[in-house]
């Protein structure tokens, strides 16, 4: 797609999408899903290119300080300052066409189940969303600040809806940021869940076939995100 | 080396106020993350001179301009308001024993406490545990306050050349080169511990290896964004 087609950091046209960035960033800092660190991302639609926060706390994020770039990282518009992670999100939004929005955070939960041998599994319809045996989990230690390692995340995440990092944390994505930031959301809480429920020994995951035959409704995420969106009303630019 | 007493700055001079306003800050951060209670203090050493300032006993929380204190590295009283804490030792004999550092920060954190008196270690179970080494922090083991020279030399001693020592039923001390890092490493070490003590009601967690350790990429270059999300939530508090 040609970069002419992408409209220009300042215009109008992006002024909604990057009002519901901050938003997002400002939710996951909220529920207390992300620390001071962690990032989401948008793809501009129809385009080869994303906003993202730029080396900005999720937490401190205004809409002064994002960054916008091409899937090979080149900087086209905003504060030049991408995060030093910005192959998580341009790798995974060149391997997977389906998806809008990749958030990166250091959740408590995920970095937990991410060193755990037994993996995270389903103990609440909310995890309807995730593959059934639970999230893959990127093995490969430390920061993802090159190409090669974003395509080798991209790859453990495969058609999932997210993956854990080990030592590290999690990326999930969405097709939309809406989307996104609840499955992150909901992720933190399916692992706080699991981890309260093993603690009492064996729980009784939902099974495979299960899995595949209840409803969970998730058609409507509007009603979510009203929701965390009013837990952060104070913090919306004016 | 050492700079006359005559050298040093006063408390309240314009030189010392960034350093000053910095360590009230820190105090607070640590207080609103629920790191440290009513105990504890940082300290920092007053550059070029044999000096440092730290909190008057007074609880991190309730640090304000008039309570900070400044000594020398004897103990000696200098300037400030007058009631040394009645840990003094714990800074005077680290920032002697380690010219390199310049602040140290002592708390009761509930995590590092709890695992001072277990027979596990806290080890790096995520990159933010990158400071420490693959065994996790040393423990003195000397019980109780440390108000004399003597035992700020044995837990100097038992510190070494690491940023931690974990201090058994009692808490920590956390070295740094700034008061920024000190306070990115306490309260990470926090995090960490929490961490742990999760993953280890699970069974033995994945570690970070010592090889990890040694080759992964986890940027601590820059703990202002650490610093500037932890003061962003401090807004409101006065």
């Amino acid at each position: 797609m040609a970069s002419s087609s992408i409209p220009a950091f300042d215009s109008n046209e992006l002024k909604e999408l990057k009002q519901k960035l901050v938003d997002g960033c400002h939710i996951l800092d909220r529920e207390e899903v992300t620390d001071g660190y962690g990032h989401v991302s948008v793809r501009i639609p129809q385009t080869q290119a994303f906003l993202t926060t730029a080396r900005t706390s999720p937490g401190c994020v205004t809409l002064d300080r994002l960054v916008m770039l091409d899937l090979d990282g080149n900087y086209i518009g905003g504060v030049n300052a991408p995060p030093f992670e910005w192959p998580i999100h341009a790798c995974i939004l060149r391997a997977r066409p389906d998806v809008m929005s990749v958030c990166h955070t250091h959740s408590k939960w995920s970095a937990l189940f991410s060193v755990l041998k037994g993996g995270l599994h389903a103990v609440h319809m909310y995890a309807r969303f995730l593959p059934s045996g639970g999230p893959p989990i990127y093995q490969a230690a430390g920061l993802v600040t090159t190409v090669e390692r974003g395509i080798a995340l991209a790859a453990a995440l495969e058609n999932s809806a997210a993956v854990l990092m080990r030592a590290h944390g999690d990326a999930v994505v969405g097709t939309s940021i809406d989307q996104a930031t609840l499955n992150t959301i909901i992720l933190a809480f399916l692992g706080e869940l699991a981890h309260m429920a093993v603690a009492h020994g064996e729980p009784v995951y939902m099974t495979d076939d299960e899995f595949t035959t209840f409803t969970s409704d998730r058609s409507d995420p509007a009603r979510q995100w009203e929701y965390y969106a009013s837990r952060i009303r104070d913090r919306r630019s004016p | 080396m050492a700079a006359g007493k005559k050298d040093v700055p006063k408390i309240d001079s314009s030189e010392l106020k960034d350093l000053t306003d910095k360590l009230i800050t820190a105090c607070h951060i640590l207080d609103h993350e629920n790191v440290t209670d009513g105990y504890g203090h940082i300290s920092v050493r007053v550059p070029g001179a044999e000096a440092f300032i730290t909190i008057a006993n007074v609880s991190p929380g309730c640090v304000t301009r008039d309570r900070l204190i400044m000594q020398d590295l004897d103990g000696n009283y200098l300037d400030g308001a007058k009631t040394p804490p009645n840990e003094w030792p714990i800074h005077s004999c680290i920032l002697k024993a380690r010219p390199e550092i310049v602040s140290v920060a002592h708390t009761h954190s509930k995590w590092s406490t709890i695992f001072s008196v277990l027979p596990i270690k806290l080890k790096p179970m995520h990159h933010y545990g990158k400071f420490l080494s693959a065994d996790g922090p040393p423990v003195y083991e000397g019980i109780g306050l440390v108000r004399t020279v003597e035992r700020g030399n044995e837990l100097a001693d038992a510190l070494g050349k690491g940023p931690v020592v974990l201090m058994r039923a009692h808490g920590d001390a956390v070295v740094g080169e700034s008061i920024e890092q000190v306070i990115e490493r306490t309260t990470r070490l926090a995090m960490l511990g929490e961490w742990n003590h999760l993953a280890l009601l699970h069974g033995e967690p994945k570690y970070l290896t010592a090889a990890e350790l040694e080759v992964y990429n986890a940027d601590q270059r820059f703990p202002m964004r650490g610093w500037e999300y932890y003061v962003s939530r401090l807004e409101g508090r006065k």
